[in-house]
């Protein structure tokens, strides 16, 4: 069937001649009832709805019926055509649209016989819509035995979805036999129009879920354009398990998807607890366990996202909760895992896959400090063999990428970075270094101008105040000493700034997990946070610190839970 | 809902008599409110209120008209309610269109038509009919409310035509099958009241003559009723009322026999056994009845409706052993002895009997 070329006039206002084009494509429809009309059907389905909304407007804004009909003679047969027409009586948006044009064209007071007749013949196409039974045994079968239509024809469509259902791929497509396929091709593009029916939502899911056995028998591209827009406006009414396949089928719904997600958990006031709740209702980590392909386009989404915005706390935090729900999902799925890891994490260096996807749940306490000292070392070595290769081809423009992909796992993994902060409250001068270099890296992952040896010395200067400042011996605390710390956490024009959140979070950790006695911190907490307006920042590590300790189980003791209850309603008073 | 005490007798004590007279009451009012939506322009000042309203009282009769359509004292009292109703509202209205205890169970779409074919209803009632619903997710079920109620229908209307088209499996089809389990629940509880033959035979009776004249016909709605699951013992009873029904209706039988597919009439006997047996003497009775003609070499069906074409019967035997292979055995004794009684000879056209054992050897 050949698309419909049309000409649109300059005020976009329909003409007599597109309403006459538009007339013998549907005439064309009424006549033929195969495949390849539902697909023309379907292919114009938006434009129709368009332009029915144009006439619509144009419809209004005439003064009356009779001048209407003066200027587009064809209107009252182009409606009436489309009122027989199921494609577009299915179909909820376009059967208001079609309505709202017939209701426009009613005259409450006709005043000459055109407007009589119109009004005649509207009242009786309605009722014939609603009232004729084209079956005349369903017809005599309802009256005799008292059953009412609306009954009788919903019964009648909840059998057939169930029957369609239980049929969908039964056809198998054999070699020898040659392929009897299409089945799923025609439901498909005949569903079209009732995507947003919530009566044919299983015959929906049904075919979404149907596993592709002939590449002749996809899904109509139709059908899933369509479910797409539906998605994306929020009105399709499918069930859990249709949607991860929904997402397999379409890219688009799925990337609207993730985006979505991430608007969402990214939004004002989201707490830890919040975002996890977020991203587990979303269904996303169940569907990228079961589908790896959809795995890798959100992980893709996520970097894109994070290349752009490094120092985003919030975005790298969204994306480590989600891989932490991914992978929890992934293990509930398959007990033997390592072996698919690296389809999943197919640019990570593989080095690092297992050391980093291990949780530190699963590791005895006593085996974390040496475990990160190797982690930290992996990836010091990988940053400085691209430098190296770097200074020997300047002409080598190939990028960070193996750094890069490090620290995007690293990101996705951020709960060791947790953990290193932690153990640096323990720590003494001798062992803190590889710790710090990991903190140093997971904030500022790219060494522009060599800039991380300075941040390096920072961070042990402000790793050095901590060490002060929470000692327990060395009462009172100079009240200058605490100043020299905030103001290592403002900018400073000459020197390279080391983030901000880096000092804090280091902060904080030793406010939950020092010696110190909790008033104190919690004064000194408080102070910093005052001046240097990082409230944000620390309510979110102390969220995430209360989430970690929960995740692994009773391991943590009471007296830190304590401990960092009372700082974050402490901070939740400030 | 209704609180009518009815002892099992059937007559009605003090109470229920009192609530009969208000159903009685209610339904005559309903009845005044068909024949005013249908012919007086008063329906011009309605709002969706009173549509509403009255959309609830024809909901109203609705409940009633399944809740005792199978009592046949109630259903007397009704009746003549309905009559006494109709007579006055005749004198008033010439035009008026009476209303049977039928309509009762349609009440709503009875409403709906006359409303839609009186040129007094507004617009805005129209508008508010014909509404589609803007949420997702809202499944009908139950909903009930009179607002967007046509555009409902059309909708459901519309989806069930898409599907029709589809190549399905080739079985009844949704809408035989749902119409056959209608059926048998009205036989159901049409028989269960006090053992009421002659309601449930009435009832077929008036169903399937309506039937008889529309396409497809009774055929596939017989069928489909007949190969519901029966669990019950009411529903196996109203299954066997229908065969029995069935067999004595002969143009009935015949007619079901030469409509439908060998593989579905396979099944149905596979499933009864009076079906089968029926069946099997049929197909007995279509082969003494056949002619060979001698210019076309061919057996043909003497009788003009139903004909029958020899190989179509053929196909009817050989799909029924398929699927009850102990009738083959039986079968073919009884056709060897009837070539026998013929003659016995093994030369083609003489015996159809013969060409027929023929025809269904392996």
């Amino acid at each position: 069937m050949t698309e419909l070329q049309v000409q649109q006039t300059d005020e976009s206002s329909p003409n007599a001649e597109e309403l006459s084009s538009w007339l013998e494509k549907v005439i064309a429809w009424g006549h033929a009832d195969s495949l390849n009309t539902w697909k023309d059907i379907s292919l114009h389905s938006s434009r129709l709805k368009d332009f029915l909304q144009q006439l619509l407007i144009q419809i209004n804004n005439v003064s009356s019926t009779a001048e209407t009909m003066k200027r587009l003679p064809l209107l009252g047969q182009f409606l009436g055509r489309l009122c027989w027409n199921p494609h577009v009586t299915a179909e909820g948006e376009s059967r208001g649209l079609l309505f709202q044009c017939l209701w426009a064209l009613y005259s409450e007071h006709p005043s000459n016989a055109v407007e009589r007749e119109a009004n005649q013949w509207i009242r009786k196409v309605l009722c014939q819509l609603a009232t004729e039974e084209e079956d005349g045994a369903a017809l005599a079968l309802m009256k005799h035995l008292g059953v009412p239509s609306k009954e009788y024809h919903l019964k009648v469509l909840k059998r057939m979805v169930t029957i369609m259902q239980e049929n969908i791929g039964n056809n198998q497509c054999s070699r020898t036999q040659g392929c009897s396929c299409g089945s799923i091709r025609a439901a498909s593009e005949a569903c079209v129009p009732l995507i947003t029916c919530p009566e044919a939502s299983p015959l929906i899911g049904a075919l979404l879920q149907q596993p592709v056995t002939c590449f002749r028998d996809g899904l109509s591209e139709n059908f899933l354009d369509a479910l797409h827009s539906a998605y994306s406006r929020r009105v399709l009414p499918l069930e859990e398990l249709a949607v991860v396949s929904l997402w397999y089928h379409s890219l688009p719904s799925l990337e609207e998807a993730v985006l979505r997600l991430l608007e969402s958990a990214t939004a004002a006031g989201s707490t830890p607890n919040k975002i996890e709740e977020q991203v587990t209702n979303s269904l996303l980590p169940e569907a990228c366990a079961q589908h790896c392909s959809i795995f890798l386009v959100a992980n893709d989404i996520f970097r894109t996202v994070l290349k752009q915005a490094e120092k985003n706390e919030c975005v790298k935090h969204v994306f480590q909760t989600f891989t932490k729900c991914f992978l929890r999902e992934l293990s509930h799925l398959q007990p033997q895992t390592s072996a698919s890891l690296k389809a999943f994490f197919p640019q990570s260096p593989p080095s690092l896959l297992l050391p980093l996807l291990t949780m530190p749940s699963e590791m005895p306490q006593e085996a974390l400090k040496d475990h990160l000292m190797w982690v930290s070392s992996l990836i010091q070595q990988l940053a400085e063999e691209e430098e190296e290769e770097e200074e020997e081809d300047s002409r080598n423009i190939r990028g960070h990428h193996k750094v890069f992909e490090a620290w995007l796992l690293l990101v996705q993994c951020g709960h060791w970075v947790q953990v290193a902060a932690q153990l640096l409250v323990t720590s003494g001068p001798e062992d803190c270094a590889p710790f710090l270099w990991l903190l140093t890296f997971y904030h500022h992952p790219t060494n522009r101008w060599h800039h991380r040896a300075s941040q390096l010395v920072q961070a042990k200067a402000a790793w050095d105040h901590l060490c002060g400042l929470f000692s327990v011996a060395g009462h009172p605390r100079p009240a200058d000493r605490l100043q020299s710390f905030i103001s290592l956490l403002s900018a400073k024009p000459r020197q390279p700034p080391l983030a901000p959140p880096l000092a804090l979070n280091l902060m904080v950790n030793f406010a939950v997990f020092g010696q110190l006695p909790l008033s104190t911190s919690t004064e000194m907490i408080q102070k910093v946070v005052d001046q240097s307006g990082l409230w944000d920042e620390s309510t979110r590590v102390l969220g995430s610190l209360r989430l970690r300790l929960n995740d692994r189980g009773c391991v943590a003791n009471d007296r830190v839970r304590l401990r960092i209850e009372e700082l974050r309603n402490t901070m939740t008073q400030m | 809902m209704l609180n009518v005490c009815l002892p099992p007798s059937g007559k009605t004590c003090e109470c229920g008599q009192r609530h009969m007279e208000a159903v009685l009451r209610n339904v005559a009012s309903t009845v005044e409110l068909l024949a005013v939506a249908a012919h007086s322009d008063v329906v011009s000042e309605w709002d969706e209120q009173t549509a509403g309203r009255a959309f609830h009282w024809a909901r109203y009769c609705e409940h009633i008209y399944s809740r005792f359509h199978s009592n046949h004292v109630i259903r007397g009292v009704l009746e003549k309610q309905l009559q006494l109703t109709s007579r006055g509202l005749k004198e008033a209205l010439p035009e008026y269109g009476a209303v049977t205890l039928w309509d009762l169970g349609r009440c709503q779409n009875l409403l709906l038509l006359r409303l839609l074919g009186n040129p007094a209803l507004p617009v805005s009632l129209l508008k508010m009919l014909f509404e589609t619903r803007r949420s997702a997710g809202v499944t009908d079920g139950d909903y009930d409310d009179v607002r967007g109620l046509c555009g409902r229908l059309v909708q459901y209307k519309s989806a069930c035509k898409l599907l029709r088209h589809l190549p399905g499996p080739p079985a009844l089809g949704a809408d035989a099958e749902v119409q056959g389990e209608m059926l048998m629940e009205r036989l159901e509880s049409a028989l269960s009241r006090s053992g009421d033959a002659r309601r449930a035979e009435d009832l077929l009776s008036s169903v399937l003559q309506e039937l008889d004249g529309a396409a497809p016909g009774l055929c596939p709605v017989i069928a489909a009723a007949l190969l519901t699951t029966a669990g019950s013992a009411a529903q196996i009873a109203a299954q066997d009322f229908l065969l029995d029904w069935l067999q004595s209706r002969h143009g009935v039988l015949q007619r079901v026999c030469s409509g439908l597919p060998s593989r579905l009439l396979a099944d149905l006997a596979k499933r009864h056994r009076k079906f089968r047996d029926a069946y099997c003497r049929l197909l007995k009775k279509w082969a003494s009845e056949m002619e060979y003609g001698i210019s076309d070499g061919e057996w043909v069906h003497a009788a003009a409706d139903p004909s029958v074409s020899f190989q179509k019967m053929t196909h009817h035997f050989l799909t029924l052993f398929e699927a009850c292979p102990s009738l083959r055995t039986e079968t073919e004794d009884e056709l060897r002895a009837l070539k026998v009684s013929d003659g016995g000879f093994d030369v083609r056209g003489l015996s159809v009997w013969g060409d027929l054992l023929f025809a269904l050897s392996p």
